[in-house]
């Protein structure tokens, strides 16, 4: 297992952090997989997404935390950051849509609409595109946490 | 032209020949607007023209959802709003999420297409990927290894090094490569999938462990920079129709101070004798076959040319021959027939070839053959080494 502790603050003072963070992440789990390369360069991707989302929707103040872990061929990420209850409430939103029957139709609405993009569109797309089982609970201190589950190689190919 | 800033980079040309609106490297934006200039140069690339336009993202390595709406929804209002216009867009079967991401818009417009398409970068590739061409390629690196694996020394190439095998084929060089120096750490990337899975089976029933097969494309590989000590790149320059974009990645990848070793054939001197006359006829007409599929099979003395130019120092070349007297004149053979059957079958096949001259292009595989297996015979197959060292 990896975690990454750091102050939510610090994380929102650069954009460049969700890019920095997922390819370093990345780069330290991509061994002993199939294909490392492209294992890297999904992984990224997703976790990308996900640090994006908790860039634009997060509480106030308070630590955030990152864990990935293995277990064979699943894959999965932690998130534990502020959150307050509107917040939590769009990510609750999110996951609501995608345990309904329109998820992937909702998914295009979202990646298609002629507005800004919604902040849990990324959330959507793990969830559709990559296939990925998300979760979400109420942590201490005021804080939510985020479970992505994830299997990007087919031990089959 | 490029964008760029700490940690993102991406860059777009409009190939206004080809009608081709081309992104490259990696696009993160946190707003929109980010791409206003790249949105810009699409709209005005698209303006004069008609008919298809091209999208092409095989160099788009990453790209956030930010990028994928703005450049989508661009997509879509060109095709919605220009009935003269389709729009094709070229993915890469090396960046996995790039396929499925961009699918979609399939599904929101008829005149939308999306492809994925590696293969031109290889004209060879569908030749070499024959199952049948594996023993040959099998063979091919037992009798080169007998040589290679002094001349690696005397390249620079030691144990504990980080190595990597580009273009590795079916990766028995790499088995070869991690038994005799142990590398610290050894990636062996190759573009054929078909090869890779061979290649990790072989590995697993040999019990060899520590090599790191990779899917990916060399012309663009998704290696970080200055990661290695020592690339090596065997035959393959030739098989391609613009090496001098691997050997830019061979660059980019390799440690200053690292080297760069590269192997290439000359196949019009392939030699032997008896019948010397009629052998090297037919190996003059392979120079010509390969150039016809845009593959240089004459590459081996440029070689020293192509690493100066790519910027490489202290470049040493020479060349070793493998021959029917190193032992195995029947693997000699063995080699020489595959060639036949490739190059008098398949490929002249494809080039469109008339009997007659098949005949006589067939004849000269088997005088090298029987010069190869003739007691008082010699048959001769020569190959270029070249190594270069990136600057500090």
């Amino acid at each position: 297992m990896l975690q990454m502790d750091l102050d939510i603050g610090d994380f929102c003072s650069n954009w460049a952090h969700c890019d920095l963070l997922s390819a370093y992440l990345a780069r330290m789990v991509s061994h002993n997989r199939l294909d490392s390369l492209l294992f890297s360069n999904l992984y990224s991707s997703a976790l990308n997404e996900l640090l994006e989302t908790v860039f634009r929707v997060h509480g106030k103040s308070g630590k955030l935390e990152c864990s990935v872990r293995r277990q064979g061929g699943l894959d999965r990420i932690e998130l534990v950051f502020p959150a307050d209850e509107d917040t939590f409430r769009v990510y609750s939103e999110a996951i609501d849509k995608l345990s309904g029957k329109d998820a992937e139709k909702l998914y295009l609405e979202a990646l298609f609409t002629e507005d800004e993009p919604d902040a849990s569109l990324g959330l959507l797309e793990l969830g559709v595109d990559y296939g990925a089982r998300l979760a979400i609970d109420r942590a201490g201190d005021g804080r939510m946490c985020l479970v992505a589950e994830l299997t990007l190689e087919d031990e089959n190919e | 032209m490029i964008a760029e800033n700490s940690t993102q980079a991406f860059q777009w040309t409009y190939n206004e020949n080809d009608q081709e609106f081309a992104l490259h490297g990696s696009l993160r934006p946190q707003k929109a607007e980010e791409l206003s200039n790249c949105i810009s140069a699409l709209d005005q690339s698209v303006s004069n023209v008609s008919g298809k336009f091209y999208v092409n993202v095989r160099r788009l390595v990453r790209m956030n959802n930010v990028a994928f709406h703005a450049i989508a929804c661009k997509i879509l209002d060109l095709v919605r709003g220009r009935s003269d216009l389709d729009v094709h867009v070229t993915t890469s079967s090396v960046v996995g999420w790039a396929t499925r991401k961009f699918a979609v818009l399939e599904t929101m417009s008829d005149k939308i297409t999306v492809s994925e398409y590696d293969s031109e970068f290889y004209p060879g590739q569908s030749f070499v990927e024959d199952s049948e061409f594996i023993h040959v390629l099998r063979t091919q690196t037992k009798l080169t290894w007998k040589h290679e694996k002094d001349l690696l020394r005397q390249h620079g190439l030691k144990p504990g090094m980080q190595v990597a095998d580009i273009c590795c084929g079916i990766g028995d060089f790499a088995v070869l490569l991690q038994k005799e120096f142990s590398p610290d750490r050894l990636v062996a990337l190759d573009h054929s999938k078909s090869s890779l899975d061979y290649a990790r089976q072989v590995a697993a029933d040999f019990g060899i462990k520590g090599i790191d097969y990779v899917f990916g494309d060399a012309a663009d590989m998704l290696l970080e920079d200055n990661q290695f000590d020592f690339v090596t790149c065997r035959h393959s320059l030739q098989v391609f129709d613009r090496p001098e974009l691997i050997l830019k990645e061979l660059f980019r990848i390799c440690k200053p101070g690292g080297r760069i070793y590269v192997t290439n054939e000359k196949n019009s001197h392939c030699l032997g004798e008896p019948r010397g006359e009629s052998i090297q006829w037919t190996y003059n007409e392979v120079a010509k076959l390969w150039h016809h599929f845009d593959m240089d099979i004459e590459i081996g003395p440029k070689s020293r040319r192509l690493l100066i130019e790519g910027g490489f120092e202290d470049v040493t070349i020479g060349s070793f021959m493998v021959t029917s007297t190193d032992g195995d004149p029947q693997g000699f053979a063995d080699i020489i027939a595959s060639w036949k059957n490739l190059f008098a079958g398949k490929m002249a096949s494809e080039r469109g070839d008339d009997a007659a001259f098949v005949e006589r292009f067939a004849k000269g595989f088997d005088d090298h053959i029987f010069a190869a297996l003739h007691p008082k015979g010699y048959a001769g197959w020569p190959i270029w080494v070249a190594s270069g060292r990136k600057p500090l």
